[in-house]
């Protein structure tokens, strides 16, 4: 347990992130970083769209799941790592400067 | 019907008057008996037909009274006997065995009665109360008396009772009794009158017809068995109880029966498992949802002030979308979008103790997420995509990816200036990133190893071994993933001072430490306090520390198919020793003893004897390093601090193959040629770098560089001719196909800082060198032009020219 507290403050400190929402299956954040407005806006619009993805995913192969997410926008990016159906967490990443290389990425 | 009520008991009979129906078809000749006691009967000449139907309506009470009326006294008249003419009222009236039937010759054809019953016996009530009348004992009738058989076969004795104790029925039967018989003389008479005297006239004549309400009959009588105090047969039923309990405690002690226990064996139980799809959970209305926060928000506020003490304040604001999410999960498991608006409901109706379990719930569900797995694993991802994001471009450079120039960026041109800036220099050492985290700064590196199953993965161990004092070592496992936290860390008691993964077992990391144990920790649990399998109470431990470890596949049979993996260690103390698992540790026995070897050349010939004896009495060196030949894993070489390399064999014990003598310092690394199989290159603490080519005792090139002593050598795993060196103060990559004089890069230490051990990365063109600071830099070979050539034949033409020199 202290390991993931632990986790948590590195995610946190890492150069770019602005926070970290834990939320429960039923997108009920449990655990926050941001303030109170932000966290429950997140929370409610990003689990209709984890459930959306996941549906999506799990219609066209019953046996995948969905794993992780990433949506970037032009200001920041947003990570979502669905969890089972125990919880899923996310977090908002800046980007770096442009000055960053484009490349492929396997 | 229930005519064993009847039966049973006439003690038990209640003063009810519900008397069983028998069936009509006996009724035929019993009904007839009704009468109609003060109805004026017009007899007709008999006829069957009028006669069944009468019977059939006489039972049927007040609706048939109109029936009846008519020709009750046919059915009199017919209820004796089956279609003949006789005048019932004999019957009626006389014992049964006063009927007389004469046939037109005056024969007597009086059907016999089929039971013939006894006059003076009890005659028991009959079904209707108006049989009752017949079958009083005073006034003994036909009717009585012929259904009496019906009667008896039905009821039985009940009715001798049943007639004693029915009081309310008596009346009825009494009166019943007084008037037909009061009645049938009327009537017989009347009958016979209007017999003779049925004309027009007659017919024309208004007749007085009286109805009356017939009695009641009696379709169903089940006794109850309950009798009330105050009956008159209370006592005979309180006596009969008691008598029944009397009999039953008696019979107790009588009774055959055994009191046993049973046992039922339960077969064990099978666990079954069912999958199926998780539910579909819909959320048609967010709004609302939010609607609710912001009233659970306003509500409780002033509520939870008395909580917000015992949780962190990061917490605080998300207690309040908490508790809203645990009155949803409190409901149950209904999901739909109607469980926000009973949260509302409750929400606004809450207590403060309801609050108070609401925060509890949110606490033990926090702790229930962080204990789960599957968090962990989240974490874990998300913390490897932020990395991924924040060292994207040196993760691109390791995967050795090609890099893309940005269309939309306007620094494109920059980086292709700088491109070709890079083209124009020399081959150079790019850092990528350093692995380091506040656990293993300052706690110098000593060893590294990577993964033989996963290339990703790096095993660093660090330990402080020139000082005197003994530090607790550090096992840091790092993954190229994750550049900012090791994977894994393992705490040792002493320093760390060699490494290595096992092939067959790829989680399997054995360590070597300054005390001379070794310890093998599986690395893919999260438990970082799980004590390895350990060598310490060992009788043949290691008596120094172990300077290298190496698990090696080792042939058993002779054909050389079977290949066991081994581990073997070189120690300070002398011996290389071959470790296998021995109840709960580790034992050893010894391949080699590195004994003492004088310098032979100094001595002649004549100072053999003396050697010899020297020999036996040497003392053991230490051994540094050992390395085993790439294709025949039975030979090996191995460094000693005397600065002699010995060739040696696993099967042979007590010789040595071949000795190579050149380095005057201790020989801290061995490296065979991956590529070459003949070729091998040692470095030393007296500054230089031997290459050798087997079985020649003098090395064919030699290097030298720094005038610093030569910690690491390694070979690098794509070029043939590349090979990596690691002094104090600087990283070198030597090319031999370019220059065997000065090594190609040099990449200087940090100041302060001392280069301990190298490797090279076998996926990318990448080195990663550890230093004293505890810090492990990955450096990406830049422009390592190698010639088009062959490698191979590169080495050899060079070894060749250098051997005839």
């Amino acid at each position: 347990m202290a390991e993931v507290e632990e986790t948590l403050k590195r995610i946190q400190g890492q150069k770019g992130v602005q926070g970290i929402i834990v939320a429960n299956s039923e997108g009920i954040p449990i655990k926050s970083t941001l303030d109170n407005s932000s966290t429950v806006q997140y929370a409610g619009l990003i689990h209709q769209l984890v459930m959306k993805a996941r549906s999506t995913i799990r219609d066209i192969d019953p046996q995948n799941d969905l794993t992780f997410m990433r949506v970037r926008s032009k200001k920041n990016e947003i990570m979502i790592a669905p969890g089972e159906s125990i919880c899923w967490e996310l977090l908002l990443n800046e980007f770096h400067s442009p000055k960053m290389k484009r490349c492929y990425s396997s | 019907m229930s005519a064993t009520g009847g039966k049973d008991g006439g003690k038990r009979r209640c003063s009810l008057l519900l008397r069983p129906y028998v069936s009509r078809t006996l009724f035929t000749a019993a009904v007839c008996t009704y009468t109609q006691p003060r109805s004026l009967v017009v007899l007709l000449p008999s006829s069957s037909s009028r006669t069944t139907s009468v019977s059939h309506g006489g039972p049927r009470g007040s609706h048939q009274r109109s029936r009846q009326t008519t020709s009750v006294l046919g059915c009199h008249s017919r209820r004796s006997l089956g279609g003949s003419k006789v005048l019932e009222k004999n019957v009626v009236q006389t014992p049964r065995q006063a009927v007389r039937v004469f046939d037109e010759v005056n024969n007597d054809v009086t059907p016999q009665p089929l039971y013939q019953a006894d006059p003076g016996a009890v005659q028991p009530m009959l079904f209707v109360d108006e049989m009752s009348v017949g079958s009083a004992s005073d006034q003994p009738t036909a009717t009585g008396s012929f259904t009496l058989p019906f009667s008896r076969s039905v009821f039985g004795s009940s009715r001798i009772s049943s007639q004693s104790t029915t009081e309310s029925v008596d009346d009825e039967d009494m009166f019943s009794k007084r008037d037909i018989p009061l009645s049938f003389p009327d009537v017989k008479v009347k009958k016979d009158t209007e017999k003779e005297q049925v004309t027009e006239d007659m017919l024309k004549d208004i007749t007085e017809v009286f109805i009356s309400e017939t009695d009641t009959f009696s379709l169903l009588d089940m006794p109850s068995t309950f009798v009330c105090v105050d009956a008159d047969e209370a006592e005979a039923t309180i006596a009969r109880n008691h008598q029944y309990e009397e009999v039953c405690r008696n019979r107790v002690s009588r009774d055959k029966h055994v009191a046993r226990s049973v046992q039922t064996l339960t077969g064990t139980t099978k666990n079954k498992h069912v999958q199926s799809n998780g539910l579909m959970v819909v959320d048609a209305d967010v709004c609302m949802s939010t609607a609710t926060n912001v009233t659970v928000c306003d509500m409780y506020e002033p509520l939870s002030e008395a909580e917000q003490e015992e949780t962190a304040g990061i917490c605080n604001p998300v207690k309040t979308d908490h508790s809203e999410g645990v009155t949803d999960s409190s409901r149950g498991a209904d999901r739909s979008v109607s469980v926000g608006s009973t949260a509302t409901t409750v929400s606004a109706s809450g207590s403060l103790k309801e609050v108070e379990v609401k925060a509890l719930n949110a606490e033990t569900q926090w702790k229930l997420i962080m204990l789960s797995d599957k968090f962990q694993l989240c974490l874990q991802t998300v913390e490897r995509s932020i990395l991924q994001n924040s060292f994207h471009p040196q993760l691109a450079a390791y995967r050795q990816l090609p890099v893309l120039g940005d269309p939309e960026c306007p620094v494109k041109n920059e980086m292709v200036e700088q491109r070709t800036g890079g083209m124009d220099g020399g081959p150079s050492l790019q850092c990528l990133w350093v692995f380091s985290c506040e656990l293993s700064r300052g706690r110098s590196v000593s060893c590294m190893t990577w993964n033989r199953k996963n290339p990703d993965l790096l095993a660093v161990g660090h330990g402080e071994f020139d000082s005197g004092n003994q530090k607790p070592g550090l096992v840091s496992c790092w993954s190229i993933k994750n550049l900012k936290w090791p994977e894994h860390i393992i705490h040792c008691d002493s320093a760390v001072t060699a490494l290595d993964f096992s092939a067959n077992s790829p989680s399997q990391l054995a360590v070597g430490t300054h005390d001379g144990s070794i310890t093998i920790h599986g690395v893919h649990s999260k438990d970082n306090r799980s004590r390895g399998v350990s060598s310490r109470e060992s009788p043949n431990r290691h008596l120094g520390p172990v300077w290298q470890l190496r698990w090696t596949q080792q042939q058993v049979s002779s054909t050389g198919e079977e290949k066991v993996e081994a581990l073997l260690s070189v120690g300070a103390d002398g011996r290389i020793s071959k470790w296998f698992f021995f109840k709960d540790g580790l034992d050893c026995i010894d391949l080699m003893k590195l004994r003492r070897i004088q310098n032979t050349e100094t001595l002649t010939g004549g100072k053999r004897t003396e050697m010899m004896t020297e020999r036996v009495l040497t003392a053991l060196t230490p051994g540094l390093c050992f390395d085993f030949h790439p294709t025949d894993s039975s030979i090996y070489l191995t460094g000693t601090w005397e600065g002699l390399i010995h060739q040696c064999s696993c099967s042979n014990s007590q010789q040595f193959l071949e000795t190579y003598r050149k380095h005057f310092c201790p020989v801290n690394c061995v490296a065979w040629s991956p590529f070459n199989p003949d070729v091998f290159l040692s470095c030393s603490s007296d500054w230089t770098i031997q290459l050798w080519k087997q079985h020649h005792l003098k090395p064919v090139l030699g290097f030298t560089s720094a005038q610093k002593a030569v910690y690491d050598i390694k070979w690098s795993p794509k070029w043939p001719t590349v090979f990596g060196a690691v002094t104090e103060g600087q990283l070198e990559i030597w090319d031999l196909s370019s220059s065997i004089l000065d090594p190609v890069i040099v990449q200087p230490a940090a100041p302060g800082v001392r280069m301990t051990s190298l490797l090279f990365s076998s996926q990318a063109d990448c080195v990663v060198v550890g230093d004293t600071d505890g810090h492990v830099t990955v450096y990406q070979l830049k422009n390592l032009s190698v010639g088009e050539q062959s490698q191979v034949d590169v080495l050899e033409d060079l070894i060749c020219s250098a051997a005839s020199r």
